[in-house]
Parts: C-alpha cells; structure tokens; sequence
C-alpha cells in the first residue's frame, strides 16, 4: 500500500496544537508592534542624507579598513569547545526527563558518557585552552 | 484549508526562499543571516510535527552555535567577495552537468520509492500522553546505549582535535598565578640590609636574587 503525496504531507499536522495559541499571540503582538514601530520611523522620520551621515561612524575617526579582517583564532576554540559542551547539556534534558523509567542501566550510561566527556574538560584545563592570558 | 496547513506553508515557504537566498546571496554574511532564518523555521516545522524537544535543540545548538561557528567561517575566509564573481562563467556548464545529474537521480530515487504503511504511523511523536522528550529518552540510553557512547566519543575526539590544531602558547605571556600570588610570604620577597652611609649602591647587585622572583620586583641600581 502507497499513500499519495498529499497524504503524505498532511499526515504530521495531525493533532491539536492549541496549546501554542499564547505563544502564537505572543509573537504576533511582537511581531506587529516592532513592524508598527520600524514603519512608523521609517515614515515619519524626517531623512535628509549627506555623504557624512552615509559613512560608517567610526569613533569619530574615518574607518580605517574594512571590518572583515583576520582575527584570533581562539575565539574560534571557544566557541568549538562551546558546541561539545552544549551539546552534552542536550543530551541530559531527555535523560532528565525520563529518569524513572530507564533504570539504573539509563543512569549509568549517562554517567559514562559523562566520564568521557569529563577526560575532554580535564584535558583541555590541563592544555591551558581554556586560559585567555 | 486549515490554520495549521496555513502555517506549514508559511514555514516552509519562507525556509525554502531563504535556503535559496543562502546560496544565490553575494555577501557572505547576510548569507549567513538567511541560513539562522531557515533554522528557526525548521524549528517551526519540528513543533508543528510535535517534536517540541528537537525543535528548541535547532535553536539552541544550529542558531546558539553551529551559526556563530558559520560566521567566524565567514570572517575568516571571505576577504574579497569581487574577485569572485568573475569566476562564475567558467563553472556554468559544468555546474548545471552535475546539477542535472543529481536532480535525475532524485527524481529515479523519488519515483520508485516505496514506504512501509506502518512508516507514517511511527513518523510522529507517540501521542498516548508521552512527550517526545520522555520517548526519545526513553529509548535512547538503553536501547541506543553503544550508539550514545560512540556520540560521546565523538565529541570527545572534537574536543582533543580542535585543541591541537587550534592551541598555541605564546611565550613572554605575563599570566596571573593565583595560586602562588596568595603564597607569597612577606619574608620571601623583603629583604633588610644594612647600608652604611659611605658605601656605594652599586654593592647591592651583588644581593641574593632568589628573593626576587624572575628579578622583576624593582631592584636598586
């Protein structure tokens, strides 16, 4: 048996989603009051441009380059190491939630992961990466 | 039709527009931009197929990091964007080949694709009062245990890789050391000496200098 495609893509709005309604408010309120707002300066505001206003303010200085340039690649080790650790905080919400009922062998296997993770976070103090000097 | 397909094609409409803003865009950044769009209305589609946990993960690790991770990719790659545009001819031909190429496989794999009937009942999150955080941790620290191993392996050897490539000491680095900063004791780093008023400074040189760690205390001279 194949279900035709339309079938296909109705098949995961199933189910109520009322319970979104508040937040749907929410962002609609959001939503038009910062569209209110942008639209209103935009159309009020009085606009009487010059080449000095155009320019990019700098301090009060002309900029000097352009601001794409090459920096540090520490910043980028942060930010990786970042990413592991948040990723490993991911991966304790659904552990956390269903603790009851995975037993002792789910718990375990949480800390082991833990663990390996837990040699990452000793290395990396040790190597010093997480120091900024 | 109904609000709620009235709100798919919405999200799916606006991240299919910035999906393709993302590749035809020129500035390397708005394209960066476009792509945290077409996250968070991936996110909108996961809630509308009620898998409310995957949908804060898009957020919090694709827009929180993997974005932040684009933009420095950016930062640091992209210093000219002119230079690029010529360049865009001599790929054409090339470029729609292979293009084609895939878009006919799709359309083979497409067409002869065939599901399990059972598939589209396990397609969504179980909806007998289980969430889908509750069933996908359910399932996946017993049941996908080796699997949740390998993924902690993995972030593990992330982790030590990206601080060997990346780590450098720098040498001449004046660092803060807590730890011996509070040891420090009033006896190891004064010194009382006697100096008779006829003699000359020139005799202190010849002090101890284990005193004076790294002789950067000031000395008289």
């Amino acid at each position: 048996m194949t279900l035709s495609s339309s079938q296909f893509m109705s098949m995961p709005l199933k189910g109520n989603l009322e319970e979104y309604f508040n937040i749907f408010i929410f962002m609609a309120v959001a939503f038009g009051i910062s569209l209110f707002l942008v639209l209103l300066s935009f159309w009020r505001g009085p606009k009487r441009p010059d080449a000095e206003k155009l320019s990019a303010y700098e301090c009060g200085f002309e900029a000097f380059s352009d601001a794409r340039l090459k920096f540090d690649v520490r910043f980028y080790l942060v930010a990786i190491l970042f990413i592991i650790f948040d990723l490993e905080i991911a991966f304790l919400f659904p552990w956390a939630v269903s603790l009851k009922s995975i037993g002792l062998f789910g718990f375990f296997s949480m800390l082991l992961f833990l663990g390996t993770l837990g040699i990452g976070f000793v290395y990396e103090w040790r190597k010093g990466a997480l120091e900024w000097e | 039709m109904t609000t709620t397909t009235l709100i798919f094609y919405i999200l799916s409409g606006v991240l299919l527009s910035s999906a393709v803003m993302v590749v035809t865009t020129k500035n390397t950044v708005y394209g960066v931009l476009f792509l945290i769009l077409a996250f968070f209305n991936a996110a909108g589609l996961f809630i509308l197929a009620h898998a409310e946990f995957l949908a804060m993960i898009l957020i919090v690790v694709y827009v929180g990091a993997v974005a932040v991770l684009f933009l420095f990719v950016v930062m640091m790659v992209n210093m000219e964007t002119k230079k690029s545009q010529r360049m865009d001819r001599r790929y054409l031909l090339m470029g729609i080949f292979v293009g084609g190429v895939l878009v006919l496989e799709l359309v083979v794999v497409f067409m002869s694709w065939n599901t399990s009937p059972e598939a589209f009942e396990l397609i969504f999150a179980p909806q007998d009062g289980l969430s889908n955080t509750h069933a996908l941790g359910a399932l996946l620290y017993t049941h996908y245990a080796l699997i949740f191993q390998a993924a902690g392996l993995i972030l593990l050897i992330a982790m030590i890789g990206a601080i060997i490539l990346t780590l450098r000491q720098r040498e001449n680095v004046l660092k803060q050391k807590i730890g011996d900063q509070l040891a420090r004791q009033a006896k190891d780093s004064v010194q009382m000496v006697d100096i008779s008023p006829t003699s000359s400074f020139r005799n202190l040189e010849s002090l101890d200098d284990s005193a004076t760690p790294r002789g950067r205390t000031s000395r008289v001279s």
